[in-house]
């Protein structure tokens, strides 16, 4: 036998380069599906043609069961204390070659440090899943028409995406930057019975058979507390509280008094006060609708018309300044600031008579 | 050498009874399996076909043996590629291949798939939709050999 064909000495080496290129699959082959091999050989004896031989071999395709369960953008959901509804986003993705259902879990982190920084700290409430509505209302992001999940995605086909919400209602009364951790968890289960959540899935252990088989191919872990190679998968995301902090200060100056005028006038009877109420936010997150009442002490004369609103402070040291607005209304003198940005101040200034 | 060494053992792996026709041939198909042992070198096992998932890669051997009394001539051996089935490699055998569901043969490196467009480019692995190998001396009397190929399931 001299054909250089049969020499096989060489495989060894090019599988190992070859098996470092394998790609990435997702789903691939439906489960159950066999696969035939069949060679042909044709040839010729003494110069004619002779019958054709073939030969074949057969195998299945078992279940590869896969589930890849993603937090969408990365980011921390900012929140303000008492708020209804905020949302984390997940992708749920089958990357198994059956169509399955998957039983969804969301939970919360209970100390420990959230997956985007910060030490967990305070648990939401009312935590829910909604399933993305892909056909009306905002696509992508959650609105009310979204499903709401009771336990369970239903028959989730090969190699789909599809957007997962947790929702949930944050507390009242809480600090600037405190955090706290949802964990969204998937499981996947027998597909097949349509409104029915299926059984749960156990990955054939022990001998092969020659049907289909289950392999648990999930080989990364998710979040902490899942298993690579178990048939679920987990991810984090995260609540932060963003609020405003306000500070207040008031400060007065001598404007001009009866006998001195304006040049180094002194608390007389008949003196003219300047007052500054100035208003610091050093949170993270706009307040607005800020609402400043003062009461004018009893033993001076509110200035009419000497109300100045939404003036700066430099250094900590208000700058008297603004523009006419507010109202009296003995013996408060009151003004609204529409919006105060976060690691900002603004003032509230207005005069009053000694009597 | 220890690829070697399990190569060796599939090509010794009885096959099916070969008929009593001049030309024998039988088909396997293996499941190449990589695992890294303690010291880090990789150690390649050919398994039976048992757990076969999308994404593994499969080896498939065809033996053939000239069982007749005289020499076997123009030797051709075709092998479609099983639809759920992509083609990987050849090892170094070097068969003819088509991309276009055997109307054209040659190297594959030699081929060409048309794009949208018109434009034609250069044909990869996945493309092959036939392998053939087409052998240019006799096969003597008892004369035996082996041919491979590679592919991953879909």
């Amino acid at each position: 036998m001299t054909s250089k064909l049969t020499y096989m000495g060489a495989i060894g080496l090019t599988a190992l380069s070859s098996v470092a290129a394998a790609p990435a699959f997702a789903a691939g082959t439906t489960a159950g599906t066999t696969i035939t091999n069949t060679a042909t050989v044709d040839y010729q004896v003494g110069g004619v043609a002779q019958g054709q031989q073939s030969a074949s071999n057969n195998f299945t395709v078992d279940r590869k069961i896969n589930v890849l369960v993603e937090e969408v953008m990365d980011l921390t959901t900012t929140v303000v204390p008492g708020q209804a509804n905020a949302v984390t986003t997940f992708q749920l993705t089958n990357m198994s070659n059956e169509t399955l259902d998957f039983a969804l879990t969301a939970t919360q982190i209970v100390g420990g440090t959230a997956s985007h920084g910060g030490t967990d700290s305070f648990n939401v409430n009312n935590i829910r899943i909604y399933r993305d509505n892909i056909s009306s209302g905002a696509i992508g992001s959650w609105d009310a028409g979204d499903t709401l999940i009771t336990g369970y995605v239903d028959e989730l086909v090969v190699d789909t995406a599809i957007r997962l919400f947790v929702v949930a209602d944050i507390p009242a009364g809480l600090a600037n930057n405190a955090v706290a951790g949802v964990t969204l968890r998937a499981t996947a289960r027998e597909g097949g019975g349509i409104g029915t959540q299926g059984a749960a899935i156990t990955e054939t252990t022990g001998a092969n058979t020659a049907g289909k088989d289950t392999v648990f191919a999930d080989i990364t872990a998710g979040a902490a507390g899942d298993a690579a190679r178990d048939g679920s998968h987990s991810d984090n995301d995260d609540y932060t509280v963003q609020t405003a902090t306000l500070a207040v200060t008031k400060t007065s100056r001598i404007i001009s008094d009866p006998v001195n005028a304006t040049t180094n006038p002194k608390l007389i009877p008949g003196a003219v006060i300047e007052y500054c109420i100035a208003v610091a936010n050093t949170g993270s997150a706009a307040a607005t609708s800020v609402v400043i009442t003062d009461p004018v002490p009893g033993q001076l004369t509110f200035n009419a018309g000497s109300i100045l609103l939404g003036g700066t402070v430099t250094s900590g040291t208000c700058d008297f300044n603004g523009a006419t607005g507010g109202s009296y209304a003995a013996p408060n003198v009151s003004g609204t600031i529409a919006s105060i940005a976060a690691g900002t101040a603004s003032t509230l200034v207005f005069r009053a008579t000694v009597n | 050498m220890r690829t070697g060494l399990f190569l060796l053992l599939a090509a010794l792996m009885p096959g099916p009874a070969l008929a009593a026709n001049q030309v024998a041939l039988d088909n396997h198909v293996f499941v190449e399996r990589v695992s890294t042992d303690a010291e880090g070198k990789q150690r390649i096992l050919l398994e039976e076909p048992k757990v076969v998932v999308p994404g593994d890669r499969l080896v498939f051997v065809l033996n053939y043996r000239n069982a007749g009394a005289q020499p076997a001539d123009k030797f051709v051996v075709t092998n479609p590629m099983p639809a759920a089935v992509r083609f990987a490699d050849a090892g170094d055998t070097r068969p003819f291949v088509s991309v276009d569901g055997g109307k054209q043969w040659g190297l594959l490196s030699d081929l060409s798939v048309p794009m949208e467009g018109g434009e034609r480019r250069a044909a990869q692995p996945a493309d092959v939709t036939h392998i053939r190998w087409a052998f240019q001396t006799p096969i003597p009397v008892g004369g035996t050999g082996k041919l491979m190929f590679r592919g991953v399931v879909k």
